[in-house]
């Protein structure tokens, strides 16, 4: 590859054209230049440019709609806009079009050598930015394959011989020995589906998800769920009490995450709660959908931690102390529940409680399960 | 008759977990190799009933690499082989078609990483004993 930066200039002046390739010459540059915009377009699509040069008033194509059709085709191309009718209004429109600056005729040399500098520094960010984020995606991916392979190795020999000694014991265990087993044995369970399922919304490919879709019972899946959280429940004297319609519908989705997600709201509800609190679970048919909500009477999220407890892994500017109380789980949690096309919302009132509600399109007639 | 296998895996702990397992059924005389390398060495040297192999060692998925040597190998061909695997979500890439059922190297079965007592003997019994019948009417 050659170093040097490719210029396109686009104007109808042959003058304009003339000085400017003349201005760069010795530079490390590689001019190539259209005398209008069709013929610029069709350079675009070969040059490799790094810069390009647009004058606005051309006979034939508008330098304005070359701008748009430029930024449609690549929208990381950086341009500058050449006019001799500078306004101000020029300019907004032109930056509108995706242009990246400005350069009114007529320009001294110094000028348009400075500009040209400005406009490749912006092309080099600009390609430096979308490398960095190709690289983050990547991470995350790798992130993912990472996790599995140290998380859940440990666990799989851990759980392996914790299955040999049950096998190798199981004539002399009493009941008592035997239960203990049992419950290690299904946490231990628990633990390594929630990191496939973890794994399954971290590598982004909620499609895996829907492939695996299927009729299931909410009503199923929250009791599976109270199961799960009761023995935590039961150390801080948490009542759950629930309140199911017998004419929930069936959804397509997946059980187990679908358990996940309640899992997770019902463990910060618990974990939110005063000791000898209450949680009341609510799940009614409600238009097309099941809707399913969690309400505790716990310590509350205040009004500006609201909008960031979803964004948990993908937290924004200033939502990680807000979001760091609910780690990762409502992140996972609706994302889980947005593959189901259902939604998930949170009221809130601090020292009073919060209610999410997850909401689950029913399955349709006819619709192929 | 005692049957001999062989398992392939780079974990100590877990190789420990499924090797107390198969001894204590009392059936099965168990070798273990930590690494792909010396998982070869043993397959030359032994005979062996059954081959229980981990995928992931090593830097990556070497335990294929192992599955698609050993179906090349005209003396080798035939012996069941049984994945072992933490990561069958992982590698379901490389069984083209059908998720789980691991075509692309012809092994013969494939379980999750950690495998219940029963369903480990249960796997590895029939695997050997549609080995035989093989061999006896191929």
């Amino acid at each position: 590859m050659d170093t040097k930066s490719r210029i396109l200039l686009i104007d109808d002046e042959e003058v304009v054209r003339d000085s400017c390739e003349q201005i760069l010459a010795g530079g490390p540059y590689e001019i190539a230049s259209a005398s209008d915009g069709v013929a610029g377009l069709r350079l675009v699509e070969e040059f490799h440019q790094n810069l390009i040069f647009v004058d606005l008033k051309m006979p034939g194509i508008s330098g304005f709609e070359v701008l748009e059709k430029i930024s449609a085709m690549d929208p990381t191309i950086v341009m500058v806009v050449i006019t001799g009718f500078a306004t101000v209004s020029s300019a907004v429109d032109a930056m509108k079009r995706g242009a990246y600056d400005f350069l009114p005729k007529p320009f001294t040399p110094e000028e348009f050598r400075l500009i040209t500098r400005r406009g490749l520094e912006k092309r080099r960010l600009t390609l430096e930015t979308i490398a960095l984020r190709r690289e983050k995606e990547m991470l995350r991916e790798h992130f993912a394959h990472i996790v599995s392979h140290e998380l859940k190795a440990p666990l799989s020999a851990i759980q392996q011989n914790l299955f040999a000694l049950e096998f190798e014991l199981t004539r002399d265990l009493t009941p008592a020995q035997k239960e203990k087993f049992d419950r290690t044995k299904v946490r231990m369970d628990e633990l390594l589906q929630m990191i496939n399922s973890w794994l399954k919304v971290i590598s982004a490919d909620i499609g895996k998800l829907k492939e695996g879709f299927k009729q299931v019972s909410v009503k199923g899946e929250i009791s599976h769920a109270i199961e799960t959280v009761q023995p935590i429940a039961a150390r801080k004297d948490v009542e759950i009490v629930t309140t199911i319609d017998e004419d929930l519908s069936p959804i397509l989705g997946d059980g187990l995450s679908l358990t996940e997600v309640f899992v997770n709201l019902l463990g910060n509800a618990i974990k939110y709660s005063r000791d000898g609190g209450r949680i009341t679970v609510t799940a009614k048919a409600e238009g097309g959908e099941d809707v399913i909500s969690f309400k505790d009477e716990g310590i509350g999220i205040s009004p500006d931690e609201l909008p960031h407890i979803f964004e948990g892994f993908y937290r924004g500017k200033g939502g990680q102390e807000a979001a760091s109380g609910h780690g990762i789980g409502l992140a996972v949690s609706r994302q889980i529940v947005e593959a189901h096309t259902g939604t998930i919302q949170v009221e809130s009132e601090p020292g009073k409680g919060s209610t999410f509600s997850v909401r689950l399109p029913k399955l349709k007639l006819g619709e192929p399960v | 008759m005692t049957k001999r296998l062989l398992m392939i895996d780079d974990d100590p702990d877990f190789v420990a977990g499924i090797k107390s397992i198969l001894d204590s059924a009392g059936e099965f005389e168990v070798d273990v190799a930590y690494n792909p390398k010396d998982g070869l060495k043993a397959l030359q040297t032994r005979e062996y009933d059954l081959l229980l192999l981990d995928i992931m060692m090593g830097r990556g998925a070497e335990g294929v690499m192992i599955a698609r040597k050993l179906r090349k190998d005209p003396k080798l061909r035939e012996m069941p082989v049984l994945i072992i695997t933490g990561m069958r979500e992982q590698i379901a890439f490389l069984f083209p078609g059908e998720p789980i059922h691991p075509r692309f190297v012809e092994v013969d079965e494939l379980v999750e990483k950690p495998v219940e007592p029963k369903l480990l003997l249960e796997k590895v019994k029939s695997l050997i004993k549609t080995a035989e019948a093989r061999k006896v009417n191929p």
